[in-house]
């Protein structure tokens, strides 16, 4: 009994010294004017769920450049999701730790608080939620958030950044997931060429760049359309398949058939930045695929109704070619790449 | 202090007079549930291709296979007493709750429930997969079940879609023995009714429903239930005959084309089948 009495004296010991008035800590961390840029559509309704926050974004965006999220403290968000890149890279597919390759094409992390589906196959529908996955996954950061955890919990600095975010130095995985995400949430381009055009505000197309507009939109827009240049949908246009048995496109979440190997419709703004292009990079430059698109696609039961109804291709001229990547080089937003 | 070291003491005291009354009560509060995987009425032997041991099994339409790996993940237990009173086990708690059973790990044929109220027992429920709500990949909330199933030698996990592998089979059909590798989990997410949660997907989950012809006595023995998983239902189930070939033999079923024929063959179509390749097939108390 006299041991336990003893135990019982630094329990409570324990307890008087927690309850010690701490510096005094004042919870302070303005909302972030987070605006829809004109022509954008309506925010993911998960970002009224987490709105950034000062220093939600401050926290987001070390953690997004910390390699400690992977197992062997070697990868970080940003390994892959360079802002060199518009947050891609200029790999085929996606390396990980130990070079370990994965299954698609990096897709950049611009706009993403407009966007409706994640991922290629559109299998997320909040980011929140996509922030495991890479952390998770062997061949992206082979971690485990229980090992996240525990690496930044051990550390002082990250314990601050929490405390300074969220009201307390608790470090769980849901204010990870929502740091991170409210970060990409203020990943937003749409300071291009074009969109100085658009808004009148002094810049002009070249006529190269004017004639590829013009095309653009005969040929291009019923796809790429809106001010994200994506109507955001899922699509088999006929590229050539990925050899791996993992890849099965939108199919993989939804199980339709008729959703074999259909990706989602890319956003083309900063385009310029991110080749190679393809869900696993198949095409090495914007020639080679609109020379592909042009030649004529693959078949497929389910290939796109609009390429179908043109004979399985888009045609276009070298000349047509050469204006539409003048056009596409308008929608490079170089500060957002510079940031 | 001391006047509140004394009342510590008396806590303590309390709290061991309160264990010691516990293990008064009566001993064999568990029930085991053994499970026997087969083809038809043969536990299966797992082997490689080559194996001349590994169970070989013939479809409906003839074509022969047999099994690396196999792999499958149970939760979501109830036990129904003969009064119609239905006793959850861990149902919200995959840690305690949820097991993953492997054919090449003894061990894990058999899933041990425990403090189970006395009482008689005519029949189980049980769910092949995971209910949509707890299959998150949380490792927070689940560490043991999430280490078991991520386990290097378990590999129960679809990281892309934060999700379990419900079943995980490899093995070797036909004549010259290619690959077959099925893989079955669920994509769905949320509630249709509440756009900002739902993921639309498939849901692979499958609740069984089995009747205890000899009622498992819980309170003086421990019953060992034996659930009979019969993977001859496979290829030839009630709901589906399927022929093993280009389009779904290999894992383009993780992209649940194919999936669904697979699911309902083992586990029941949800509706009218609520017991695919599952049978009991001995209670001992």
């Amino acid at each position: 009994m006299r041991v336990f009495t003893i135990i019982i004296g630094f329990v409570l010991l324990l307890s008087c010294s927690k309850e010690m008035p701490e510096d005094p800590f004042v919870f302070e961390n303005p909302l972030l004017d987070l605006s829809i840029p004109t022509g954008f559509p309506e925010f993911n309704p998960a970002v009224y769920g987490n709105r950034p926050t000062t220093y939600g974004v401050e926290l987001g965006q070390r953690l997004f450049h910390e390699p400690r999220l992977s197992g062997n403290n070697t990868v970080s968000c940003a390994s892959c999701h360079n802002s060199g890149h518009a947050f891609a890279d200029n790999k085929a597919q996606a390396v990980g730790v130990e070079g370990r390759i994965g299954l698609r094409n990096t897709p950049p992390i611009q706009n993403m608080a407009f966007m409706k589906f994640y991922n290629w196959d559109g299998h997320m529908l909040q980011l929140e939620k996509q922030v495991l996955v890479p952390i998770i996954t062997h061949e992206e950061m082979n971690s485990s958030i229980l090992e996240v955890i525990g690496k930044l919990s051990a550390d002082t600095a990250y314990r601050h950044l929490f405390k300074k975010a969220f009201g307390d130095e608790l470090i769980t995985a849901e204010r990870i997931f929502k740091s991170i995400a409210q970060y990409e949430y203020t990943l937003i381009s749409a300071n291009s060429k074009y969109d100085s055009v658009m808004r009148m505000e002094g810049a002009a197309f070249t006529e190269e760049e004017e004639r590829g507009h013009h095309i653009f939109k005969e040929k291009c827009a019923s796809c790429h359309s809106t001010a994200l240049f994506t109507d955001q949908s899922f699509r088999n246009v006929g590229f050539p398949l990925n050899p791996s048995t993992q890849e099965a496109g939108r199919a993989r979440v939804t199980g339709a058939a008729a959703d074999y190997m259909k990706f989602r419709v890319p956003s083309l703004r900063n385009i310029a930045y991110t080749a190679p292009y393809g869900s696993f990079g198949q095409f090495i430059d914007l020639r080679a695929l609109l020379d592909y698109f042009d030649k004529g696609v693959l078949p497929a039961d389910n290939l796109d109704p609009i390429l179908k109804s043109n004979g399985n291709r888009i045609p276009l001229s070298e000349q047509e070619k050469t204006d539409i990547i003048a056009f596409l080089g308008t929608l490079s937003d170089p500060a957002f790449i510079h940031q | 202090m001391k006047k509140s070291k004394n009342y510590s003491v008396l806590g303590l005291s309390l709290l061991l007079l309160i264990s010691c009354s516990k293990s008064d009560e009566p001993v064999a509060n568990s029930m085991t549930l053994h499970f026997n995987n087969t083809f038809k009425d043969n536990t299966i032997i797992l082997g490689s291709a080559a194996s001349a041991e590994a169970s070989v099994n013939t479809s409906a339409s003839g074509q022969r296979h047999h099994f690396s790996e196999l792999r499958y993940v149970i939760s979501n237990i109830r036990l129904v007493k003969v009064d119609g009173s239905e006793m959850p086990y861990h149902i919200a708690d995959l840690d305690k709750g949820a097991a993953v059973i492997d054919q090449s790990k003894p061990a894990t044929l058999d899933f041990e429930l425990t403090n189970i109220p006395s009482g008689t027992y005519k029949q189980i429920k049980f769910g092949l997969g995971v209910q949509s709500a707890l299959n998150t990949l949380d490792q927070v909330r689940f560490p043991t079940f999430y280490a078991i199933a991520g386990a290097n030698d378990t590999k129960m996990m679809w990281e892309w879609g934060t999700g379990y592998r419900f079943t995980k089979i490899e093995g070797f059909y036909g004549t010259d023995n290619q690959t077959l590798s099925i893989h079955t989990g669920s994509t769905v997410e949320g509630t249709e009714s509440d756009p900002s949660s739902y993921v639309q997907g498939v849901d692979a989950y499958r609740d069984i429903v089995l009747d205890l012809s000899t009622h498992a006595i819980v309170g003086q023995n421990a019953p060992r239930i034996t659930i009979k998983a019969d993977f001859d239902n496979l290829l030839s189930g009630k709901t589906n005959t399927i022929s093993l070939g280009d389009g779904n033999a290999t894992p383009n079923v993780h992209t649940a084309r194919n999936m669904t024929l697979y699911v309902d063959n083992l586990g029941g179509d949800g509706t009218t089948d609520l017991t695919g390749m599952f049978s009991i097939s001995a209670v001992a108390n």
